[in-house]
């Protein structure tokens, strides 16, 4: 068999990859091409549904009514991705470069939260961030802060929802970027007379882009279609996002063609953003660095 | 790698403010990293805390007294271990297929140059770019159409499709880095294909496919959205628990959750222990 | 993944070897387990011979619950019903586990194990799932639902419900209220029978509000309760509310009514008065403290009360709404006969007024208010007072129900009622 093998050699990575990508073509592929598919529909659940090219209106229908949350969506992606960048790129820096023999322990507090689920963790912060919770329980007693405040039901706390989920996702790409560094470069720019501050952003940064790149992918594009935070931390209309209209154009007004048009919509927005990622950097890269 | 030579010259030094300042400069990103520390374990905290709560009525938010109660009956809510019984059946053999399959697939783009490995590329990565909604949604109009009721089963299609990406994904990271040469080596040896790929191979890239493993078990034990879409009749713990937050989560939600993350945890410290007894030994 | 030193080989492997075989080894141990623990619910085809024997002892799913049954007029009760509800909705003992006396006594009576699944908790979310297999022709997986009255009107209108065997049934034609039959959407009273009633107003922490009445106060922008209000996501409750207090009937609604309820809204949103549209979810805010005042609904008031005694539910007096939960068959359900049974069971007034005892709505059963009254515990038999579990006529005479809008409206309706949402 082997024998068999070697002499057809170039059989051989078709063969490892026929069982997963037919498993995607069955359950992934053509589905999408249903859904795609029905997005050309109008009509309606109990009057039926047909198809027409001629309803490619259904796309435009779609973006000039939901602008405001296609808008937002991307407004608060954006925001919660610059949120967790900020939060941890330090943390990476930390673990990669000062951790000594603390660094799997750090990695290992950083994947923690992963552990529990995604659910619990949301709606432990819906206690904490609580209008006298945790957080504001004692800074409303104290006086710092006054009675009506509150952060639940804002675009603060599906934002810092969002970024608190995706804090791993941004931090080990990161982290595995910034390891690589050759420490004998930072070196050398220390003997050329750089400042530290200026071997951080000539030498440093740079070779971290990878890793901030791909971390910035991993939160970005799951966080456009998020719709737990916005539904159980957000809990008010203006804090709703594409993926809240999605859902409830499917399962609460059985508007198919809409909802299938606006999936299509946030998917093309997200590929245009992968694409240009992918131009500058090829998706070798891209799928290596990620992890 | 810390500046460590400065420090006892600066304790000698300066008022306690500026020795504090000093001392903050010098150890800002230990005191950052700490603070981030308890901000990523806060809500864990919280959750954990709350499991030994004792709340009024249903809903458990407000610390009222500390109890095992809920640690003793762990199940009592109705339909919670059917919930989670479901949940981890489906994360095992959901995991183990998709691994399988993720692997084979990571192991031929890495090692292999063929044509259609871009396209392969983009079909890898199309899932995990999709929105969990779209996917959701696709898949029931799919079991719909080809009569296919939905149960535990389609659950289980569900989560091996998303996850296979993810697998792809790990391997492929640990991959890139694995010296070909080892093979080389081991067939300059007299190895033959098969011996070498299970002797030198696979041990190499194990931590790597278990690193996967553990990736594709935690994202389906813990998905909600594409399983409502297929459960048909079927619960599962992350929509028992989505269910409760109308209501208000039963402190044993909690119990799980803590009990999960023990053994998580748990998983990881002993397999880190294991390898440093290794490395020691 | 650093390379490893060749001379490290061995122990590498053999340590990677016995880690990888315990793992395998335990996953094979759990899985077994697994099996061997869960009672292989035989995937019957037809409805089997009612088994004697315990009730299930561990709480298994088997892997494919019986696919479309051909339809054996063979009367036996099967051996398992997959019974759908609202959270909260049935009895439930303190028992560790607890059980629910009410699914107990049915085991018991019949030998059937009821998978009882908490997992209604919108109508529509839970008919999104179940939509694609009717309009298919196919068993949804479920039995028995329990939706309310707009949703099932709905589905029976689409003709994706079974008719109830009335034969079978006997308790249920003789028990149900008066007030419940015959409605227009199931002339003949056989396509659904009542779960429990309940009624929509104002829910609202006494102790920081006051005392409410109007639906007004959900306009005023009184610091007390500004941004702590909610109004629920139900379209009919809200708009029905809404349009009570604007002095227009909720019964007979027109578009242009629609477009002024939600302009209505809009004012008390932009206001900064209103924060949320929730569903059940608003009890926790209440008791939080995140809410102040509302649109609630009866039942969960009073089971609120438990948690904190200061929260008050009150019909506005402009009016309240009244609704009905029930209880469907939907179309190629495997179990139809034991469904049958279980609707039957339960308009038992004993069984009725057990169940109504802990979910703390209006029973839709005549005679279970006496038999609550007749209970040992002082504190439950008391309930039978509570007029809004048992509401009399002037209570009743405060409620209206909701439009039984056509298609196109119920369309309308739901796409003014969702932007008003930001959906």
């Amino acid at each position: 068999m082997t024998a068999l093998l070697r002499r057809y050699q170039f059989i051989v990575p078709y063969l490892l990859l026929t069982p997963g990508l037919i498993w995607l073509a069955i359950f992934y592929i053509y589905p999408s091409i249903q859904m795609f598919i029905s997005s050309f529909w109008s009509g309606s659940l109990e009057h039926g549904f047909t198809f027409s090219l001629a309803n490619v209106h259904n796309y435009t229908d779609s973006l000039s009514r939901y602008q405001e949350q296609i808008v937002r969506s991307v407004f608060f992606a954006a925001a919660a991705t610059v949120a967790t960048f900020l939060i941890s790129f330090p943390l990476a820096y930390t673990i990669a470069f000062r951790a000594g023999q603390y660094k799997n322990l750090l990695l290992f507090l950083v994947i923690a939260p992963f552990f529990t689920s995604f659910l619990l963790r949301v709606i432990s912060w819906r206690t904490i961030l609580g209008d006298d919770g945790l957080l504001l329980g004692p800074l409303k007693s104290a006086g710092l802060v006054s009675d009506d405040v509150r952060i639940l039901a804002t675009p603060v706390a599906v934002i810092s929802g969002i970024a608190y989920n995706f804090l791993p996702f941004m931090t080990l790409p990161i982290y595995v970027s910034l390891e690589k560094i050759d420490k004998r470069l930072l070196e050398a720019g220390q003997d050329l007379y750089a400042t530290p501050w200026s071997a951080f952003r000539k030498i440093t940064l740079p070779l971290a882009l990878p890793g901030i790149f791909a971390g910035t992918l991993l939160t970005f594009i799951p966080a456009m279609g998020d719709y737990v935070n916005a539904e159980l931390l957000g809990q008010t209309p203006a804090t709703k996002m594409i993926g809240n209209v999605v859902q409830s154009r499917f399962l609460v007004n059985n508007d198919y063609p809409t909802a299938a048009a606006l999936s299509f919509i946030l998917m093309a927005g997200i590929l245009v953003a992968v694409a240009v990622y992918a131009r500058l950097l090829g998706t070798e890269e891209l799928m290596s660095s990620a992890s | 790698m810390t500046t460590v030579a400065l420090q006892p010259a600066a304790r000698s030094h300066g008022t306690p403010a500026q020795r504090i300042r000093r001392w903050l400069g010098h150890n800002a990103l230990f005191v950052y990293t700490f603070a981030a520390i308890v901000y990523l374990m806060l809500p864990i905290a919280v959750m954990i805390l709350f499991s030994f709560n004792r709340p009024a009525g249903k809903s458990n938010f407000a610390w009222r007294e500390f109890s095992f109660d809920a640690w003793l009956n762990p199940f009592a809510p109705l339909g919670l271990s059917d919930a989670v019984m479901a949940s981890l059946r489906i994360a095992f053999i959901s995991t183990i297929v998709a691994t399988i399959l993720g692997t084979l697939i990571g192991l031929g783009l890495t090692r292999y140059v063929f044509r259609g490995r871009a396209a392969t590329n983009l079909i890898i990565f199309l899932p995990m770019a999709t929105p969990e909604i779209v996917l959701g949604a696709s898949l029931l109009t799919l079991f719909v159409s080809i009569g296919m009721a939905r149960n535990e089963l389609t659950i289980l299609i569900a989560h091996i499709m998303f996850n296979i990406s993810y697998v792809v994904v790990t391997i492929r990271a640990r991959l890139a880095g694995f010296d070909r040469r080892l093979e080389e080596a081991a067939m300059d040896l007299g190895a033959t294909e098969m011996v070498t790929f299970w002797k030198v191979t696979f041990p190499l890239i194990f931590p790597g496919i278990l690193a996967a493993a553990m990736l594709a078990f935690s994202l389906s034990i813990d998905d909600f959205v594409i399983t409502n879409f297929t459960a048909g009749s079927t619960v599962t713990l992350p929509m028992y628990i989505y269910g409760a937050t109308r209501i208000g989560v039963p402190v044993q939600v909690n119990v799980i959750g803590t009990i999960i993350f023990g053994t998580a945890v748990g998983a990881v410290l002993l397999s880190t222990l294991l390898q440093r007894r290794d490395r020691a030994a | 993944m650093s390379e490893q030193h060749p001379s490290l080989f061995d122990r590498a492997l053999t340590r990677r070897r016995m880690l990888q075989g315990t793992a395998l080894a335990g996953v094979a141990a759990f899985l077994a387990a697994c099996g061997t623990a869960a009672q292989s619910v035989a995937p019957s085809v037809a409805p089997s011979e009612a088994p004697s024997g315990a009730p299930s002892s561990g709480p298994s799913e088997a892997l494919s619950p019986s696919p479309a049954a051909s339809a054996t007029p063979n009367p036996s009760p099967a051996a398992e019903l997959n019974f759908a509800n609202w959270p909260l909705y049935i009895d439930q003992d303190s028992s560790n586990p607890p059980k629910s006396p009410t699914l107990e006594g049915f085991t018991k009576k019949y030998g059937t194990k009821v998978n009882y699944r908490e997992t209604i908790n919108a109508n529509e979310d839970f008919f999104g799932t179940i939509r694609p297999a009717l309009e298919a022709g196919q068993d949804t997986g479920w039995d028995l639902v329990v939706l309310t009255d707009w949703m099932a009107a709905k589905i029976i209108g689409l003709g994706w419900t079974e008719t109830i065997d009335t034969a079978n049934t006997p308790a249920f034609a003789a028990n149900e209220s008066d007030n419940l039959r015959n409605q227009p959407w199931d002339p003949d009273n056989n396509k659904r029978a009542p779960w429990q009633s309940g009624m929509t107003g104002l829910g609202f922490d006494s102790k920081v509000v006051g005392s409410q009445t109007s639906m007004a106060a959900l306009w005023t922008a009184d610091p007390r309760w500004k941004g702590k209000v909610w109004l629920l996501n139900e379209m009919r409750d809200t708009i029905g509310l809404t349009l009570l207090k604007l002095g227009k009937d909720p019964a007979t609604a027109t578009n242009a009514d629609c477009d002024a309820a939600i302009a209505e809204i809009k004012k008390a949103l932009d206001g900064g008065i209103v924060r949320s549209f929730l569903g059940n979810d608003y009890k926790e805010g209440l008791i939080k403290g995140d809410l102040v005042l509302g649109t609630a609904w009866s039942g969960d008031i009073i089971q609120a009360q438990l948690e904190k005694a200061t929260l008050k539910f009150v019909i506005p007096s402009d009016g309240g709404m009244i609704w009905t939960d029930n209880m469907l068959i939907p179309k190629g359900a495997a179990h139809k006969y034991t469904a049958e049974l279980m609707i039957d069971y339960v308009y038992d007034p004993t069984i009725a007024a057990q169940i109504a005892a802990y979910v703390q709505y209006v029973s839709p059963v005549k005679g279970s208010k006496e038999a609550i009254a007749k209970n040992a515990d002082k504190s439950v038999a008391a309930l039978a007072q509570n007029p809004l579990m048992f509401p009399d006529a002037a209570t009743l005479a405060k409620t209206h129900i909701f439009k039984a809008l056509s298609a196109d409206e119920d369309k309308y309706f739901n796409d003014q009622f969702s932007t008003l949402q930001g959906n």
